[in-house]
């Protein structure tokens, strides 16, 4: 994959980190949620089985106050009437019922009933509008324990003994409207597995029935509803559980009592894990950077030494790893070589063509110290124009070079006396040509091509080798142009003297305009006469440059002088 | 068969031409704590009403009119004389819950509910058992012998009646303000007895000649707490 360096430090740290913080963070949550759960269930549990064992010693205490109705001779009267006078007599059943309605009005039951000896209905009441009722056991038949439904309403009864001399000669039930809520916990009554009444009014029966088919009558039971946990535990009722078909359990919600303590455990998790997340993005972000900007650093100042073919050294880096000092280190040195061995090239390169302009000056004794003196007068030139440090040096050396071409033309040319065919003066008129083709092979000296190629152009389009107009030839070779006319009017030829200054500086400010450049004629006619100048400059060797080397000691002097360059001379005077 | 009580008495005390016996019972608190069910019918029963909770009834009246007060040491009760006195069940209540009868006095036991009553007593001055009997039966029973009889009912254990069988003619049941009246008592010392089911027995003794007597009584605190009515089972 093709991405940043810095991109992947960030993606390589933060991403490892990230999964294994929400995946810890998931495991944790699920771990706590998981503890949660099973401590509430148990706590439920623990409540349920203390609310169940506190019912059956309620029941048993309602047992025995039952027994003590048992005992109670006014009922055994009424007993004893029913069976001497028989069953048949209205008032004594109505003696009985009436009995019977006392004693459920003063101990607050629904339902009362005496059985004979044989488990036969005697007498029966149930608490109606406001009062009792005699119940109609030919219709109804109660059972002694357990539940059973009249008119719509679910009773839950039980029954003692009437004892007369430890012998059972009836049997008492009673009981009650049956209360689902009153044993503190949700609670559920079911009849053969079908829902008879439940507390949980959120919750279908059907949803009921399916989850406790699977349960054991008499054990506890977890189970799953909505996908909610459940707890359900057998609730002790009168008759026990499962004879008669009637199942009494308590179904408790264990999530919804969980709930609010997961909400906040989710919520806490949640902005604990978004906090570590952004820590680990800021931090990520910072280790990633602090590793990937050195490096940066060095690619794009690498990009730019690519870009402009410089090698510019490395400013000291303090705060890098050693690492990146070394490799900035070694990329200084090699620079700082590159540059060594570059500048020694030029320098090589300068001196060896340098060597040549010489040699072509030696040729003719005449010409003997012409290009220095052109480059001299070229340099204060450029000076006079205000010109760079930069701009100066390469019209000094551009300026030793400008007649370079002139190697490749002949003695018989260059040195003849007299007047030029035509011919011969189209051989003269190459070797700026030549000049540029001998340099533009040779690495280094690009800078100085505009001046060998172009200082014969004129300004006004007259000149060669191109004929380039006004602007279109650089300043460098117009300035040179101006420097070589110059020194060819003022130098002595073998068939005439120099000109004066003033006489030079005359025809140059005739031509100003036309092949001169007038700024550069100007400048050159105000900086006065430069050969006092420069004889008065000669003793002093300080010329550092480049141009100092060329020269070297093998400076020439002497009044030698060639006919070819007085020839052009000539040719542009009478032009 | 009702007979005239009071006309009997006046011929056979006119002759002897005694003056009264005026009293008044004082009671200074509550002696005992009634709850009295309200029946509204057959198998309607209202809530508990504690009586005199309502104002109306002033729970000193009820006390004042449960006082039986008759006389000791006067000439015997013969056992010629009867009363008209009757106790009724009705509502699963004995009705009076209090008579007052010279010995040898008979009560009807008359049934005005639609169900089976039993009217027994276990006292020593009279034991009997009327056995179970419907709506619209009597029963009729004469008490020869002084002294107090608790009625019972067997099928409603909460059904009580007293009956205070006097030894003289002379006795009589207080009433709501307290005030009694014993007339036609020949000369002579007697002894006065108030009665009050949980108060006990009081005596006091007084002696009557022309002039009317006046005898008070404070319960519940007397010189003689002698309750012989306690005896009865």
């Amino acid at each position: 994959v093709n991405m940043r360096f810095a991109t992947r430090t960030f993606l390589s740290s933060f991403i490892p980190f990230a999964v294994l913080l929400a995946v810890s963070f998931w495991a944790i949550r699920a771990s706590v949620m998981e503890t949660v759960r099973d401590g509430l269930r148990a706590s439920v549990r623990d409540n349920e089985v203390a609310l169940a064992r506190e019912q059956a010693r309620n029941e048993g205490r309602n047992r025995k106050l039952l027994e003590g109705i048992g005992e109670n001779p006014s009922l055994k009267a009424g007993l004893q009437l029913l069976a001497t006078e028989g069953g048949a007599t209205e008032q004594a059943r109505n003696t009985v019922l009436d009995q019977l309605s006392e004693i459920c009005d003063s101990l607050s039951f629904d339902f009362m009933m005496v059985s004979g000896a044989r488990g036969e209905p005697l007498a029966a009441v149930v608490r109606y509008a406001g009062g009792f009722a005699p119940v109609n056991l030919a219709r109804l038949h109660p059972p002694e324990q357990g539940f059973f439904s009249a008119d719509g309403r679910l009773y839950e009864v039980t029954s003692v003994p009437i004892r007369e001399a430890d012998s059972q000669v009836a049997t008492l039930t009673v009981g009650g409207l049956f209360d689902i809520s009153r044993f503190g916990v949700p609670a559920v009554l079911l009849h053969n597995g079908a829902v008879i009444t439940a507390q949980m009014r959120d919750l279908a029966p059907a949803q009921i029935e399916r989850a406790l088919a699977a349960c054991s009558p008499l054990a506890d039971c977890n189970l799953r509803i909505q996908n909610e946990q459940y707890l359900s535990l057998p609730l002790g009722r009168p008759g026990g559980n499962g004879n008669d078909g009637y199942t009494l359990r308590s179904l408790q919600n264990v999530d919804a009592a969980s709930a609010p303590l997961q909400a906040v455990l989710r919520k806490l998790f949640l902005v604990a894990g978004f906090i570590a997340l952004a820590a680990m993005l800021g931090i990520s972000a910072l280790s990633s950077r602090s590793i990937a900007r050195p490096l940066v650093d060095v690619v794009s100042h690498l990009r730019l030494s690519a870009a402009t073919g410089e090698l510019p050294e490395f400013p000291e880096t303090h705060g890098g790893a050693h690492e990146i000092r070394d490799l900035t280190q070694g990329f200084n040195n090699a620079a700082r070589a590159v540059h060594e061995g570059r500048e020694r090239l030029t320098r090589a390169y300068v001196q060896f063509v340098g060597s040549l302009a010489q040699a072509l000056d030696a040729r003719d004794a005449y010409t003997a110290g012409h290009s220095r003196r052109v480059s001299e007068y070229s340099c204060a030139i450029a000076k006079a124009l205000n010109l760079t440090e930069d701009d100066l040096e390469i019209i000094r050396v551009g300026a030793l070079l400008h007649d370079l071409g002139k190697i490749g033309i002949s003695d018989l040319v260059l040195q003849k006396p007299g007047r030029l065919t035509p011919e011969e003066n189209q051989l003269i008129r190459q070797h700026p040509v030549i000049g540029k083709r001998i340099l533009e092979n040779v690495q280094g000296l690009e800078a100085y091509l505009g001046i060998v190629e172009l200082h014969h152009e004129n300004l006004d389009g007259t000149g060669y080798p191109h004929g380039l107009k006004g602007e279109e030839t650089p300043l460098y070779a117009r300035i040179v142009k101006v420097a070589d006319a110059y020194d060819a009017m003022t130098s002595d030829r073998p068939y005439r003297r120099g000109k004066s200054h003033a006489e030079a500086i005359a025809v140059l400010r005739s031509v100003s305009g036309s092949e001169m450049d007038p700024l550069v004629v100007d400048a050159f006619a105000l900086l006065g006469d430069q050969r006092k100048q420069q004889a008065a400059f000669a003793g002093n060797q300080s010329l550092r440059s480049l141009s100092d080397a060329v020269q070297g000691d093998a400076e020439v002097p002497g009044p030698a002088a060639t006919a070819g360059l007085e020839v052009v001379a000539r040719e542009r005077e009478a032009s | 068969m009702w007979i005239k009580l009071g006309s009997c008495a006046l011929v056979a005390t006119a002759a002897l031409a005694g003056a009264d016996i005026h009293g008044t019972i004082i009671i200074e608190r509550k002696l005992s704590r009634h709850n009295v069910t309200a029946s509204a019918g057959m198998y309607q029963r209202g809530v508990a009403v504690e009586l005199g909770a309502d104002g109306e009834t002033d729970p000193l009246a009820f006390e004042r009119s449960h006082v039986a007060v008759y006389l000791e040491g006067g000439p015997k009760s013969s056992g010629t004389e009867s009363g008209k006195a009757s106790i009724e069940q009705k509502d699963r209540r004995f009705v009076p819950d209090l008579v007052v009868i010279p010995a040898g006095s008979a009560v009807s036991f008359p049934n005005f509910d639609p169900i089976f009553h039993n009217v027994f007593s276990l006292s020593k001055a009279k034991s009997f058992d009327l056995g179970n009997y419907p709506e619209g039966q009597s029963r009729l029973v004469t008490f020869p012998v002084p002294g107090v009889v608790a009625v019972y009912c067997h099928l409603h254990s909460n059904m009580a009646a007293s009956i205070v069988v006097a030894p003289s003619r002379w006795a009589v049941r207080v009433d709501k303000d307290g005030v009694f009246a014993l007339k036609d008592v020949p000369a002579g010392t007697y002894t006065v007895v108030a009665w009050h089911k949980t108060a006990g027995t009081f005596r006091k003794t007084v002696t009557i000649g022309e002039r009317d007597a006046e005898v008070s009584f404070t319960l519940p605190y007397a010189e003689s707490t002698d309750a012989d009515h306690v005896a009865h089972r």
